[in-house]
C-alpha cells in the first residue's frame, strides 16, 4: 500500500472512476423495467429487477464523491493539480518503466497468456509447463535485465501463439498432423528453456537456479495434473499431446 | 433435557468422525497441509480453503467439511511459525504473535514459544467451539423470526462493519468495496423475474457470477503479484529447539486465556472481521491487564499466548453467523460459505431444520481439527518449519496454477478463469489504494440474498418502508446502521463529545450539590 500523502492524492483518481462506475450502473439500471411489463409482468417499481442496482449504484456514486471530497480536503486544489500534472509528466513515464512495473507486467503477461490463450487452446500439461517456466525462471533468477530479456522472449514466443491461432493455421495444420497446436507449444517451451539456459551459462550460480526452476516447472504440472483428473476425475480444460499419452499410461492401452 | 441429547450427539459425531481411519487420515492431512500453508509468508488460510474447496467438490458434505474447517484450524495456527522463527507473520492473523514470538526465539526459546503457541490455539479453538454449540440454537431461535426487512438490513449491515472494521485506511474505502461487491452480485439474470442485469449479452453471464472463483481470484492474485512485484524475501530462520506443550504456563495464565477465546469469539462473530483483528485486540487486552506491560514487545510468553488463543478461538467465531444466518464471520468463513452452497447446504436460521445435526456436526469437527492441530503441531514442527526454507518465486507460481485450475474445476467451465483474473487484478490495484478485499467477498456473497430481501420485502409491504420503524429487530438494526455510518463523520463525534462532556457536567453537579 501507498504512504498516506500519496493515497490520499490516489483517491482523486479512484474515487473519480468509482464516482462515474456508480453513475453507470445508475444509468443501466435507469434501463431495466420500473413501470413496464417484463415476461408477461406488470411491474412496480418495489419489484422491479432495476431497484437493488439503483441503490447499489446511488451509493457507490455519492460515496466515490464524498472520498474525492475528502482527498480534496487533505490534499488541497494544488494537490488535485498536481495529480493532473504528474499524469501527463515524464514521472509518469519513469515510473511505469521501474523494476517493480517490470515485475508487475510480467507476473500480468505470464498470467493473461495462459488463461486467455494457452488454457482454452493448448494441453493443460504443456501451458503449465510453459506458465510455470516462464514464471519461475523471471523471478527465481532475480535479476532485473534477464527478467526483461526472459519476458521479451515469452511475449514474443505468445504473440506469434496468438497469431497462430488468428489465421487459423491451427485447423490447417490438424489436417497435417495430430495436436499441431501442443507441437508447437512443445516447440515455444523448448526454445525459451534454451534461451533462458544460455543467458545463465556464464554464471554458476544463476545456472543452478535455472535448473532447479526448469525442473520444478516440469515436475508440479505431473504432480498437480494427475491428482485433479485422476483423483478428482476433473476432466482438464484442453486435452491433447500429454494428456492422450497420460491416458494411455494410466489405462494401460499400450 | 434437549442440552443432554445435544452433548449426546455431540460426543456421538465425534466418535463416528474419529472411528472412519478416512476421516481421520483426511483430517490429519488437511490440518497439516493448513499448517504449511499458514506457515508459508504469502499465503493465508483462505487461500487454503479456497484452493481445498475445489479438491472437495467431489467429496460429500461431512468429508469435505473436515477437509475445509481442519484448514482453517491449521492454516490459523501455522501463521505463528513463519512469525515466530523469522519475524514475518505467515498470515496476517499472526502478526501480533511477531511482536514477542520473534524475541523469544532469539533468546533461544523458539522451541517453547511454538510449543506454547500450539497449546494456547488448541484451547482457543476447543473454547469456541464450546459457543458453537451452546449460542447456536439460541441465535437461530431468534433469527427464526427475521422477516426478509430484517435479512436486508443485516446483509446491509454485515458489509458496512465489516468494511468499517477491516479498512487499512478511510472506512469509506471499506463500504465502497463493499457495494462493488454488491454490485458484483447484480451481474446475471436476477432471481424474482430472470431479467438479464448487466450480462452485456454474454450468456455465461445469465447466471450470475460463480461466487468461489471470483473468491480465488480476489484473495489469490493479488497476493501472488504482491509478493512477487515488492521480491518479498524470506529471511533466516532462527533454530527451533525442543517443542514442549508448555502446560505449567498455559496453567498459570488461565485468566488470561480466557480473556483472550472470549475475544475471539466475539470478534470472530462479527461479519468480515477475520483473525488478525481478534490478534491484535486481545494482544492490545493482554498489554493493558499486565502487571507487567514493559514486558510486551521484549519475549512475553503471555503475550504469544493471548494472540495466538484469539486468533483460533476467532474460527469458531465466524461460524456462528455463518450457520445461523449465512453470514460469514471471517474471510475463510466467506470461502466456507461458497463451499457449503457447492454442496447443497445453504446456512441461515432453517439449517436447523434442514440439516439437524450439521451445527453438532461443525463443532464436532473444530473439536477434532484442534487435536489434530495440537498432535500434529507437538509431533511434525520441525518438519513443517523446513518449508521456509523454500523461495517464495518458486511456490508463488506453483499457487498460480493451484488458483486456475482450482477455479475451472468447480464448474468445468473456462469462463470462470475469465472472471477469476481480472477480478484478481482489479483486486490488487484496489489493495495497493487502500481499500479492503473482505468487504468486497462479503458483498458478493450477500448480494443475492440482500437484493432478493429488499424486493420481497416491499412486495409484501407494497412499497412501504414502514416495517423498518415498526418492528422491533429491524429498528434496531437500523439504529445500529445510522450509528455505524454517523460515527464516521467528524459533526457526529463533535455532537456525541459535547453531549458526554454535558451530562458529564450535570451528574459532577448533582454530586456537588448532594455533598453540600
Amino acid at each position: 500500500m501507498m504512504d498516506k500523502e500519496k493515497l490520499r492524492q490516489a483517491d482523486l483518481f479512484s474515487g473519480s472512476v468509482i464516482c462515474l462506475l456508480g453513475l453507470w450502473i445508475i444509468s443501466q439500471a435507469l434501463k431495466m423495467p420500473m413501470k413496464d411489463s417484463w415476461g408477461g409482468v406488470q411491474n412496480v417499481w418495489y419489484v422491479s429487477p432495476g431497484i437493488f442496482p439503483l441503490f447499489v449504484g446511488a451509493m457507490i456514486t455519492l460515496l466515490g464523491a464524498l472520498l474525492i471530497r475528502m482527498a480534496l480536503k487533505t490534499v488541497g486544489i494544488a494537490g488535485a493539480r498536481a495529480v493532473f500534472a504528474w499524469l501527463i509528466s515524464s514521472e509518469l513515464a519513469r515510473y511505469l518503466t521501474s523494476a517493480p512495473m517490470h515485475r508487475f507486467y510480467a507476473t500480468v503477461a505470464v498470467f493473461i497468456g495462459f488463461v486467455f490463450i494457452d488454457i482454452p487452446r493448448i494441453d493443460f500439461f504443456l501451458g503449465s509447463v510453459l506458465f510455470l517456466a516462464a514464471f519461475i525462471t523471471m523471478f527465481y533468477l532475480d535479476d532485473a535485465v534477464l527478467l526483461k530479456k526472459l519476458l521479451g522472449c515469452y511475449l514474443a514466443g505468445t504473440a506469434l501463439t496468438a497469431l497462430y491461432f488468428l489465421f487459423g493455421l491451427s485447423a490447417r495444420l490438424a489436417n497435417i498432423i495430430e495436436f499441431p497446436d501442443d507441437w508447437l507449444t512443445l516447440g515455444f517451451i523448448v526454445v525459451y528453456c534454451a534461451y533462458a539456459w544460455l543467458l545463465t551459462r556464464n554464471d554458476a550460480a544463476l545456472r543452478r537456479k535455472c535448473k532447479i526452476a526448469l525442473i520444478v516447472a516440469v515436475a508440479a504440472p505431473f504432480i498437480i495434473g494427475p491428482i485433479f483428473k485422476y483423483f478428482l476425475l476433473v476432466p482438464m480444460p484442453t486435452e491433447g499431446l500429454v494428456t492422450t499419452l497420460m491416458d494411455a499410461i494410466r489405462y494401460g492401452e499400450f | 433435557m434437549m442440552a443432554f441429547d445435544r452433548i449426546g450427539s455431540f460426543f456421538d459425531i465425534v466418535l463416528q468422525i474419529g472411528a472412519d481411519p478416512i476421516n481421520l487420515a483426511v483430517l490429519f492431512g488437511s490440518v497439516l497441509l493448513g499448517i504449511i500453508f499458514g506457515a508459508m509468508p504469502g499465503l493465508t488460510s483462505t487461500l487454503g480453503v479456497a484452493l481445498l474447496t475445489a479438491l472437495t467438490y467431489g467429496m460429500d458434505t461431512s468429508l469435505a467439511m473436515i477437509c475445509l474447517l481442519a484448514i482453517y484450524v491449521g492454516g490459523t495456527y501455522g501463521g505463528s511459525y513463519a512469525s515466530i522463527l523469522i519475524n514475518i507473520p505467515g498470515t496476517a492473523a499472526a502478526a501480533a504473535t511477531a511482536l514477542d514470538g520473534y524475541p523469544l526465539a532469539c533468546r533461544g526459546e523458539g522451541g517453547r514459544a511454538i510449543g506454547l503457541t500450539t497449546t494456547s490455539s488448541a484451547i482457543g479453538t476447543t473454547i469456541s467451539m464450546l459457543f458453537v454449540v451452546s449460542i447456536s440454537p439460541i441465535i437461530s431461535h431468534f433469527a427464526l423470526q427475521f422477516t426478509s426487512f430484517e435479512f436486508f438490513l443485516l446483509a446491509f449491515f454485515g458489509i458496512l462493519i465489516s468494511g468499517t472494521l477491516t479498512s487499512p485506511d478511510l472506512v469509506i474505502k471499506g463500504w465502497i468495496a463493499g457495494f462493488l461487491g454488491l454490485f458484483l452480485a447484480c451481474v446475471g439474470r436476477d432471481q424474482l423475474q430472470f431479467f438479464p442485469r448487466f450480462t452485456f449479452g454474454v450468456p455465461e453471464l445469465d447466471s450470475g457470477i460463480e461466487v468461489v472463483p471470483v473468491l480465488i481470484g480476489a484473495f489469490g492474485i493479488p497476493q501472488i503479484i504482491q509478493v512477487l512485484k515488492e521480491r518479498f524475501q524470506i529471511g533466516e530462520t532462527q533454530k527451533l529447539q525442543r517443542i514442549l506443550p508448555e502446560i505449567g504456563t498455559v496453567i498459570r495464565n488461565f485468566p488470561a486465556i480466557v480473556r483472550s477465546a472470549l475475544i475471539g469469539v466475539g470478534i470472530g462473530a462479527v461479519p468480515g472481521i477475520g483473525e488478525d483483528i481478534a490478534g491484535w485486540v486481545s494482544y492490545g487486552a493482554a498489554k493493558n491487564t499486565s502487571k507487567h506491560p514493559e514486558t510486551f514487545g521484549k519475549g512475553e510468553l503471555q503475550a504469544v499466548l493471548s494472540t495466538e488463543t484469539a486468533n483460533n478461538a476467532c474460527v469458531g467465531g465466524a461460524m456462528i453467523p455463518l450457520l445461523n444466518l449465512g453470514i460469514p464471520g471471517s474471510p475463510p468463513a466467506a470461502m466456507l460459505l461458497g463451499a457449503l452452497m457447492l454442496h447443497g447446504v445453504t446456512p441461515g436460521p432453517m439449517i436447523t431444520f434442514e440439516h439437524p445435526t450439521f451445527i453438532i456436526e461443525v463443532a464436532a469437527i473444530l473439536l477434532l481439527a484442534s487435536c489434530a492441530m495440537w498432535v500434529t503441531g507437538m509431533a511434525l514442527a520441525k518438519q513443517v518449519v523446513k518449508v521456509l526454507r523454500i523461495p517464495t518465486q518458486i511456490f508463488m507460481p506453483i499457487i498460480g496454477v493451484l488458483c486456475i485450475i482450482g477455479s475451472y474445476s468447480l464448474g468445468l467451465n473456462i469462463f470462470n478463469l475469465y472472471l477469476m483474473l481480472p477480478v484478481g487484478i482489479i483486486c490488487y490495484f484496489l489493495t495497493e489504494m487502500g481499500y479492503p478485499i473482505a468487504p468486497l467477498v462479503i458483498g458478493v456473497i450477500l448480494g443475492p440474498m440482500a437484493d432478493e430481501n429488499l424486493r420481497r420485502a416491499l412486495m409484501v409491504s407494497q412499497g412501504s418502508f414502514m416495517p423498518v420503524f415498526t418492528r422491533p429487530v429491524s429498528l434496531i438494526l437500523f439504529i445500529v446502521i445510522v450509528l455505524t455510518i454517523l460515527s464516521q463523520f467528524a459533526f457526529y463525534r463533535r455532537f456525541k463529545d459535547k453531549l458526554v462532556a454535558k451530562i458529564l457536567r450535570r451528574d459532577s453537579c448533582e454530586a456537588v450539590f448532594d455533598e453540600k
